[in-house]
């Protein structure tokens, strides 16, 4: 591996850096948590509260699969949602910082 | 001349197995007689009591036809049809293989294909190298057996790249560099990190890896007659060659072609489906719940009603959960594997390192994400489909665990058994599944191998002094190896229950790797007793629980539930009754059941599961955390915090990343 040498402690008190860094954290822990309640859901609802599932609610499609299918929905929604934040602030951050330390 | 010994051994392996399978068809057509016995065994534990493997990788295991019942209903090939669509397949992955081979040279390109993989590449590439024919064949069939909560199981597989994509993929690629013993090994002691992360990543390849090739074998051997030995060398040997010859970048091709083959496989059948339900979602339902032989199927065989309970909708029931998922505890712990286990998982984390960037790799799992979730959703169309069109009688008449659904249906859209239609288009999907497990199992040789030759032979026994030449000759040679390894162990594993390596796979990595890969990349005082604590109280927790759990096979319960019968078959004879001819079979089954397995014990010797979980996760998982935290306080490392800068900074903004160009 190339060896570069940055100065890795100077970078990571760069207020840009810190600024990125807090910015990351919250967004991907936040939704990562925030998915994965929603996902553990489902376990526990149709294990629990299966009288939910089986509300009808157009024709003999019921609660149940509807859950299940907007499981897919939030999942792309996360990725798609993410993305859009990562290219649009996430990158640019980095870029810029890359820029100033370089 | 070392390219040309490695050819010869691969060639004399083949051609020994070729020989022996001249004795062994005979072996194998015993298979169907030998395996009633332990059918029902079998068959409890990889369809009903451990779903992990049934979905992941195992449901192949055992489409053995349960002869139980009768003469058994068989899924018939056109064998000609079928073996040459498959010799298509091969014919093209090995100009794949010849291509890729001239460009690799260095261990960056054996290992991540020089990085020079595009993030759309990737993305198929990690969708080929995680959905398994076991998905593609064992879900759609727990859907045709048990509705909705064959399509509740397929969540987890999907949503497991949603903590790939937000905390795993872009960090490891800014941090890491070809294995999991490299992001973990960063800033700890290298030499037992790297030997504990390699031990690790074999345990977890190999697992998952047998449990594919004895799956392949028995698929093989059900569907196109060909002997176990012999797929299952053939699988083995095409794996190794794509790997020793063309590393990272023919791992890759295989598998997209694999994903590509895959998906359109599945959205034509979804789409044939669909057109005959008439584009009618809310009608295609409905003549699901009121079809007579699904509410029989549920009545009957599910829910063991005798005489059907007024008033009660058991077409509707078809719809609702709890059929096939009766354990709450164990769907949680289940669960937990999922969505942390794929991201422990060696040969997926392996895929981020072949791109160039992070935002690369991002793209990649969004990509494979996409893919991902729309095959599974394609395969809930496909499951019920098979339910309306075929019945779940005829599919479990085929195979008891359903593994068969899809092909059946594959027949039945293309225009039925003996048109030709029918036979290309069955031939196709076999074709199909064959390419699926081609592709993952060529990425988890891949990953095993880069674990014994970069993590153990470069990095430990050489210090990481090896010029590119021999790491390259290392990394082949060990990858002929654990393809050989991989091969023999197969074999050896014919008649074992083989699920329980699946769901064994999913839980070390959930509970060993994942949090030892996210500690290292986001706790400060992460240090060397952390890793190796984690490493080896997830993996040993995880273990231990799998086995004295239910999914081992228990041959006193087999011979208590013989006995049962015994009792009440011989009731019946004392009564006066005339026994039927099949239940005279089973009496004298039960009675061979009984004494074969009374007083036997499982393989550490317990007589019933201590554990009362399939999936341990829901322990393991706290136990490798806890482990992870408490050797990180117990033996705190000045030099692994000071480094925690330096790791943090980089797989935050990838400086210092490491590139192809590096070398």
């Amino acid at each position: 591996m190339a060896k570069e040498s940055y100065n890795w402690s100077e970078i990571a008190r760069n207020p840009k850096y810190l600024e990125l860094k807090r910015k990351k954290r919250v967004f991907l822990f936040g939704w990562w948590i925030a998915s994965s309640v929603y996902y553990f859901s489902l376990p526990l609802l149709s294990g629990y509260f299966p009288a939910l599932f089986k509300i009808k609610l157009i024709g003999v499609i019921n609660f149940g699969y509807l859950f299940i299918l907007s499981q897919f929905v939030v999942a792309i929604f996360v990725a798609m949602y993410y993305t859009k934040v990562a290219n649009r602030d996430f990158d640019r951050l980095t870029d810029e910082l890359v820029r100033e330390i370089q | 001349m070392f390219t040309k010994i490695i050819s010869a051994v691969l060639l004399s392996i083949l051609l020994t197995t070729v020989g022996f399978s001249a004795e062994p068809s005979k072996s194998a057509s015993q298979v169907g007689v030998t395996v009633p016995s332990s059918a029902p065994a079998v068959q409890a534990s990889t369809t009903v009591q451990n779903p992990v493997a049934a979905a992941v990788a195992s449901a192949p295991a055992t489409p053995v036809p349960t002869p139980v019942s009768g003469v058994p209903t068989k899924v018939k090939p056109n064998r000609a049809i079928t073996i040459s669509m498959f010799l298509v397949i091969i014919g093209i992955t090995l100009c794949v293989v010849i291509w890729a081979a001239k460009q690799t040279k260095s261990a960056a390109d054996f290992y991540t294909a020089g990085g020079g993989i595009t993030g759309l590449q990737n993305g198929w590439a990690i969708a080929g190298d995680y959905m398994s024919a076991a998905s593609f064949l064992g879900m759609s069939g727990l859907i045709s057996l048990y509705g909705i909560d064959g399509f509740m199981y397929a969540v987890g597989p999907m949503f497991s790249f949603i903590a790939i994509l937000l905390v795993i993929a872009e960090p490891c690629r800014n941090a890491g560099k070809y294995t999991l013993g490299d992001i973990l090994s960063f800033r700890t002691s290298p030499k037992p990190v790297r030997a504990v992360a390699a031990l690790s990543t074999v345990t977890v390849s190999l697992f998952y890896l047998i449990a594919q090739m004895v799956g392949a074998g028995k698929l093989m051997q059900v569907l196109l007659d060909i002997p176990y030995r012999v797929s299952v060398v053939g699988v083995g040997v095409l794996m190794v060659g794509y790997v020793v010859f063309g590393g990272m970048k023919a791992t890759t091709w295989v598998q997209i072609i694999k994903a590509g083959l895959l998906m359109s496989g599945t959205v034509l059948l979804a789409f044939l489906v669909f057109a005959k339900a008439g584009f009618n979602p809310v009608g295609f339902f409905t003549d699901i719940v009121g079809n007579q032989l699904v509410q029989d199927h549920v009545r009957i065989n599910v829910l063991k009603d005798a005489l059907p309970k007024q008033g009660f909708d058991y077409g509707q029931r078809f719809m609702e959960p709890g059929l096939f998922l009766k354990n709450p505890l164990d769907q949680i712990s289940l669960g937990i594997a999922w969505a942390l286990g794929a991201a422990g998982l060696p040969h997926i984390l392996m895929r981020f390192f072949t791109v160039p960037s992070a935002k690369e790799a991002r793209k990649s799992i969004v990509i494979a994400l996409f893919i991902n979730s729309s095959f599974f959703f394609l395969i809930n169309i496909i499951g019920f489909g098979a339910a309306l069109y075929l019945s779940p009688q005829l599919i479990s008449s085929v195979d008891k665990g359903g593994n068969m659904a899809t092909l059946l249906l594959a027949q039945l859209l293309g225009g039925g058994a003996g048109s030709l239609g029918g036979d290309m288009f069955l031939a196709f999907i076999c074709a199909v599944a064959f390419a699926t497990i081609l592709a993952v199992v060529s990425g988890l040789v891949l990953a095993a191998s880069a674990a014994i030759a970069h993590d153990v032979y470069v990095n430990i026994v050489m210090d990481g002094k090896a010029d590119q030449q021999t790491q390259v000759k290392v990394a082949r040679i060990t990858s002929l190896f654990v393809g050989i390894a991989a091969i023999v162990m197969g074999l050896a594993a014919e008649k074992e229950n083989v699920v329980a390596l699946v769901a064994l796979a999913f839980a070390v990595a959930a509970s060993g790797n994942f949090p030892a890969v996210m500690l290292s990349l986001f706790w400060n005082r992460f240090n060397t007793a952390g890793v190796i604590s984690a490493l080896l109280v997830g993996t040993i927790s995880a273990l231990a629980l799998v086995v004295i759990s239910p999914v081992m096979t228990y041959p006193q319960k087999i011979a208590d539930d013989a006995k049962k019968m015994i009792v009440t078959l011989e009731k019946k004879q004392s009564e006066g009754v005339m026994l039927a001819e099949k239940d005279v079979k089973l009496l004298a089954k039960s009675r061979t059941d009984f004494e074969k397995n009374d007083g036997g014990t499982s393989m550490v010797g317990l007589k019933a599961p201590i554990f009362p979980l399939k999936n341990p996760g829901i322990v393991s998982v706290p136990m490798g955390l806890i482990a992870a935290i408490v050797g990180t306080l117990l033996f705190r490392d000045k030099r692994a915090e000071d480094m925690f800068d330096e790791i943090e900074v980089r797989q935050i903004t990838g400086l210092g990343i490491s590139k192809a160009s590096d070398h």
